[in-house]
């Protein structure tokens, strides 16, 4: 937002004034704490924005420190040294992209264990750290680091920590802005559901987790010169605590927020330690009480007075002035079902499923519930694996693979639940799907992005003209609208073979009019194959010529709709008749 | 007429200038206070030590201005916890040296922290470095109090072996430089005194389960085991000892156990523990006893334990004001020039600075319940070669 | 053969302490979601008590009851304040009970004091097993300890309170649904947690240093002992701290504590990544 962009360089303009405002040596102390500050922005990245916790960041602090202070110490020119920095920035992130990357493509959801695992990471750094002695100087630490070259460590060394902070934030904004920050943010709200628009979640969080340590190791850099020794207890479980708290006191989900409570609690600690003999508990009471009342953290404070001031920056409308080609292959979709089965437990949930569409239009599969229907969408979409069995799309095999690759394959999936990204606006939804399948990495780091739009966009706004006022968040929206977004985002990706399951759900019977006649119309333009899943018998007669019946996880008909009305079969299950 | 004006006032003005300034070599008049900052551990695993070494502190500071102070100048003492990290402790001290301008320092912390401000200091203020650690200590501008592993085991081992029967022994301590020096040094004196040493171990400070090291002490037959584990380490390494049953054949030396460990240790559990260090609550010297008298009457009997580490603080003071009145002033060079031969006499009896380090007494003490009696006393013993 | 029966006595004795330790966080993190950072410090109130007592010249035993009452009220204050609000936040969860953490430290150094304490052994001596010399306390400690899981898992597997807590754990709603009042049951858990914890503190304050800091080691342990066994079943809480204190007691002997140590973190981080739901996974 424009008035926090005012507020952010205020304060970076206050911070430079500090040396004339109080004296170079408040400056010197001051600057410690930029640099927790920094690294608290890299976890503020992480955690704020896409929704993991790092418990471990002061392992990327430490290698950055003692990768730099070697450099230093060795006073072999500013090639090498130059050499070093990168050496301290690109380390700790090839570290973490690879720690992050093993870690998250095993599970979704980064929960408690990612955390824990950088918990331990780091005790196992300490250790290492303290045994290594021939590498880092042991318990006593890396000694006797000279000044970075050109600058005195108690004057003007606060100005190249300044220009730092200033640039890592400058990178932070732009990042969490481009379309990468933005996808992130859609992870931490739903990151299954971005999955199926075919986005490796894993390797984007990797990415984040790696740019936060690349940081953290710029920071320990810098942390090097200044302090003159590296010793464990800068890559230990201890710091890395301290600057989660000062992170989550400062406030997580901002850009400046970790600055700000570094310098309150570490800053502000280290003066009362002396004079205050309890300032521990008063730092505990504090942390504990913004935790709980202040989830945004005291920067959240700031920003509340900060709505009084002028906002300034872009503002009008969107400009939509980039039209991308998101047609697909043309020809129609193969799909088979090959004898699949589905067996989790004692549960036999899929029992040799089989069967065949080729031709582009609706088909419906209907059934009694638990007959497997929406576990056909799992298994076929990757969220389940088929125990046995063969599942093929466009001659390629599809089963057990991961939910983004197969929807790079060209598979949309709308769940039956409506999943939209609730705290990013209609607009970003809307880019996430336009961009699904087609974002490359680089393009994620530009803001080119933002400017797509295709034919279907414009026909999507005028089926449901609710979707041009952009700037709602998605999750104000009423249910209706919401089901009426996820259909729009799953067409939007242009995918030759739509799953839609239950689309109607939850809807007025107008509102269902409204569906049905877009489904109808949308999946005309494209020529793509749709499958639905519906209750609504209504809804299933005019949109499908094909139906398909399921029960207890086996095809039980097959056809056009007046057959399977008078399928005796058919009529059996649905009349609750025999066994 | 007017630059005549000009020129007898600013001449004038210069005259008193200089008056006021004084002279050129000493930047503080006569009744300045001398600023001593004292470095202690307020925090951290350290912390313990912090009250008694506070309280030894301002005894000596009361004890030096009854007596006229240092160079006719009242001491005032500044404090600053170093229990933290060493980047923690840099800053403490900073503020102390550019912030207050103090012009002397008392350390009693960790020898991490040492490193750190050899590094920031680099001999432009003196540096008394009080307390018990591995040696070496050799900067400009440095002077070392505390017990070196020579000083601690040289005379001891070879006691130990005489009257305790020490032949095989087992050395035990923490992974980090000063258990693993001490333990080099210890195993010159044991093969010395015709012992040998049947195994060595080092810890994580994490440790908190021994009984594996129990096992294999009790397996390799060792008779007398050096401890070097510091802080809750000691404390539960020789807690399970006893538990074990092993403290009735196997004796220990500690060269870190001092009374605060032992009150952790527990009375039952520290039957033939020994511990050597250059200061003990209990020693029963009239400047001991004095010491400790003086302590009490100004702090009450509630006072916080006296241990060789908070003690260290006391003789810390005392060895500033002695050097500084060999070399007639608190300037570093003037005091490095001087310092050597510089002795002093406190409630450890009489030390002298030899190659930066102090030459003075040791003490044997065996743990007697909750509290050490001294069993030996070996004057005068050299700190070793610690600085060529 | 002595120092291989003590080595083995050693690893019955530091698997069954972890799990005892280990108990109240299975409880807490296993069965309700919450990363209960204050974990260690329920274990040092449960030491400390030991030192009131003593100091009141009450016999040991005299320990446990008021073990129970201070980590029974610290926990209902805990659970009522803090903890009932963020069930849903884990993240928030494990900062809130971080700052309690440091509180409780606090606390208690402000009124005991820094230094370490000594808690007298009401079970001097030693016997002998297996032809090994060990600590009498702690033979007697083994086997209540063993005594006490074998009851707990009975009282699990057959009680209806133990019935009612596997439904809520399974299916919060459903379970609320047909009358299991959640929000009491979990209250109960969380406080018997710490309640556990507390009680562990109290069995090994005899052995180990008492002071405020003492609590941060278990709960570290505390965690990657049921990452590796399992959350959620007493039977994945003892094969945990097998796996841990036996790989921890294996190493150490063979090579040194460090080792044992760093080998205790690398199992751990092994099973965070490639089986997070640990060797027993409840399912």
């Amino acid at each position: 937002m424009a008035s926090s962009r005012a507020i952010n360089v205020l304060f970076l303009i206050g911070l430079l004034l500090v040396p004339f405002l109080w004296d170079s040596f408040v400056a010197y102390q001051l600057g410690l704490f930029l640099l927790y500050g920094m690294v608290g922005q890299g976890i503020g990245l992480c955690w704020g924005r896409a929704g993991f916790l790092p418990l471990g960041q002061a392992l990327f602090f430490g290698v950055g420190a003692y990768v730099f202070g070697s450099a230093l110490k060795l006073e072999a020119g500013s090639l090498f040294l130059i050499a070093g920095l990168l050496a301290a920035i690109l380390l700790p992130a090839l570290i973490a992209f690879v720690v992050g990357f093993l870690v998250f493509i095993r599970q979704i959801g980064s929960g408690p264990y990612f955390s824990l695992i950088t918990l331990a990471l780091t005790m196992l750094g300490f250790q290492l750290a303290n045994s290594m002695d021939w590498l880092t100087g042991g318990f006593n630490g890396m000694t006797g680091i000279p000044a970075l070259p050109g600058t005195d460590t108690y004057e003007t060394l606060y100005y190249v920590i300044w220009a730092a902070l200033v640039l890592v934030s400058g990178v932070l904004a732009y990042v969490g802005t481009a379309p990468f920050g933005q996808l992130l943010g859609a992870t931490a709200q739903n990151e299954e559901r971005l999955q199926y628009f075919g986005f490796n979640t894993a390797l984007l969080k990797a990415i984040a987790f790696a740019i936060s340590a690349a940081v953290a190791g710029l920071a320990g850099a810098l942390f090097a010169p200044h302090q003159g020794i590296v010793t464990p207890q800068s890559v230990g479980f201890l710091l890395s605590a301290e600057i989660v708290v000062w992170t989550a006191v400062g406030g997580r989900a901002s850009l400046m927020g970790p600055v700000l409570g570094a310098i309150l609690i570490g800053f502000m600690a280290s003066e009362l330690r002396d004079s205050f003999q309890y300032w521990e508990v008063l730092i505990a009471l504090v942390f504990v009480i913004v935790v709980i009342r202040f989830p945004g953290g005291l920067w959240s404070l700031v920003e509340g007075l900060a709505h009084r001031l002028p906002s300034f920056g872009a503002k009008g409308a969107r400009r939509r002035d980039i039209e991308t080609d998101k047609s697909r292959a043309n020809g129609p979709v193969r799909l088979a079902f090959e004898d699949v089965e589905l067996v989790l437990g004692p549960v036999r949930i899929l029992d040799k499923l089989s069967f065949r569409i080729e031709t582009p239009g609706v088909h419906s599969i209907i059934g009694p519930n638990g007959a497997g229907k929406t576990s056909a969408f799992n298994v076929l979409t990757g969220r389940l694996k088929p125990t046995a069995g063969r599942i093929e799309y466009s001659g390629a095999p599809v089963g057990g693979l991961s939910r983004h690759r197969i929807a790079r394959m060209g598979i949309a999936r709308k769940l039956q639940i409506p999943s939209v990204f609730p705290d990013l606006s209609v607009d970003r939804n809307v880019d996430i799907a336009l961009w699904a399948g087609d974002l490359t990495l680089t393009k994620m780091f530009t803001l080119r992005p933002f400017r797509w739009s295709t034919p279907l966009l414009n026909e999507m706004y005028d089926i449901f003209p609710f979707l041009e006022d952009g700037r709602q968040p998605a999750g104000s929206l009423s249910l209706g609208q919401r089901q009426k977004l996820d259909f729009a985002m799953t067409c939007l990706t242009q995918s030759p073979l739509l799953l839609l399951d239950e689309p109607c759900a939850g809807l007025s019977s107008s509102e269902t009019g409204e569906m049905i006649d877009a489904i109808e119309r949308i999946v005309g333009t494209t020529g793509s194959t749709a499958i639905i899943i519906e209750h609504d018998m209504q809804v299933v007669e005019r949109l499908s010529n094909h139906v398909l019946v399921l029960n207890q996880g086996a095809l039980l008909a097959n056809g056009a709709m007046e057959e399977i009305r008078s399928d005796p079969a058919v009529q059996a299950v649905y009349g609750g008749g025999s066994k | 007429m007017k630059r005549r004006t000009l020129l007898k006032t600013s001449t004038a003005a210069a005259l008193l200038a200089m008056t006021f300034a004084g002279p050129v070599t000493s930047a503080f008049a006569a009744d300045d206070p001398v600023k001593v900052g004292i470095l202690i551990p307020q925090s951290g695993p350290g912390g313990l030590f912090g009250p008694s070494s506070k309280n030894s502190a301002e005894l000596a500071v009361e004890e030096i201005n009854a007596g006229g102070g240092i160079l006719g100048r009242m001491v005032e003492p500044f404090y600053a916890d170093v229990g933290g990290p060493p980047s923690d402790a840099i800053q403490a001290a900073l503020k102390l040296w550019k912030g207050e301008k103090v012009e002397a320092f008392i350390g009693m912390h960790d020898s991490a922290v040492r490193g750190a401000l050899d590094n920031l200091f680099k001999g432009q203020v003196p540096y008394i470095y009080t307390p018990v650690y591995e040696g070496g200590e050799c900067a400009d501008g440095v002077y070392v109090l505390g017990e070196t592993p020579a000083q601690q085991l040289e005379p001891v081992i070879p006691w130990m072996a005489e009257n305790k029967g020490a032949s095989k022994w087992y050395l035990i301590g923490n992974d980090y430089s000063w258990p693993r020096d001490t333990n080099a040094a210890a195993k010159t004196y044991i093969e010395a005194s015709g012992g040998t040493v049947v195994g060595e171990e080092y810890l994580p400070f994490t440790a908190d389960n021994f009984d594996s090291n129990l096992a294999k002490i009790k397996d390799s037959g060792a008779d007398a085991v050096l401890v070097t584990l510091v802080g809750g380490a000691s404390v539960g390494f020789n807690r399970a000892f006893a538990s074990f049953g092993l403290s009735d054949d196997v004796t220990r030396l500690g060269t870190l156990i001092e009374e605060n460990t032992l009150a952790g240790i527990g009375a039952e559990n520290s039957q033939n523990l020994f511990s050597s260090a250059g200061y003990f609550a209990n020693i029963d010297t009239e400047p001991a006893k004095k010491f400790a008298d003086a302590y009490k009457a100004k702090f009450g009997d509630d006072a916080p334990v006296l241990n060789s580490l908070g003690e260290s603080v006391y003789d810390g003071l005392l060895l500033l004001k002695a050097i500084a009145d060999k070399a007639g002033s608190l300037d570093v060079a003037a005091m490095d020039k001087a310092a050597e031969g510089v002795s002093y006499s406190g409630p450890r009896g009489e030390a002298t600075l030899e190659q930066r380090h102090t030459t003075k007494d040791i003490y044997l003490a065996e743990a007697n319940g909750a509290d050490f009696t001294v069993v030996e006393t070996f004057s005068k013993v050299g700190a070793g070669d610690n600085c060529q | 053969m002595e120092l291989v029966a003590l080595q083995g006595l050693n690893f019955v004795y530091i698997s069954l302490t972890l799990a005892l330790v280990a108990l109240g966080l299975a409880v807490v993190f296993g069965l309700l979601g919450v990363m209960n950072m204050a974990h260690g410090e329920f274990v040092m109130l449960g030491a400390y008590s030991v030192l009131v007592v003593q100091n009141a010249g009450l016999p040991f035993l005299a320990a446990l009851p008021l073990a129970l009452a201070v980590c029974a009220a610290v926990g209902w204050l805990l659970e009522f304040f803090v903890i009932r609000h963020l069930y849903r936040r884990p993240f928030d969860t494990l900062l809130a009970t971080w700052g309690l953490a440091i509180l409780m430290r606090e606390i208690v150094e402000a009124v005991f004091g820094r230094d370490y304490k000594s808690v007298n052994q009401s079970l001097p001596g030693t016997v002998e097993v297996l032809g090994a010399v060990y600590p009498a306390y702690r033979v007697v400690l083994m086997a209540l300890m063993v005594a006490f899981f074998a009851g707990l898992f009975l009282w699990y597997r057959r009680s209806n309170t133990g019935a009612r807590i596997k439904a809520m754990v399974s299916n919060p709603a459903l379970a609320t649904a047909v009358g299991v009042n959640t929000a009491v049951l979990a209250r109960g858990a969380f406080i018997f947690g710490v309640c556990m914890a507390g009680l562990a503190g109290v069995a090994l304050a005899p052995l180990v240093r008492v002071e405020p800091y003492m609590g941060i080691d278990y709960l570290l342990s505390s965690f990657f002992i049921l990452v590796v066994g399992g959350l959620g079943s007493l039977a994945g809480l003892l094969v945990g701290s097998t796996v841990i204190g036996g790989s921890d007691a294996i190493v150490s002997a063979i090579t040194s504590k460090t080792g044992g140590y760093m080998t205790v973190l690398i199992i751990s981080i092994l099973f965070l990544w490639l089986r997070p739901n640990g060797i027993v996974s409840r399912d």
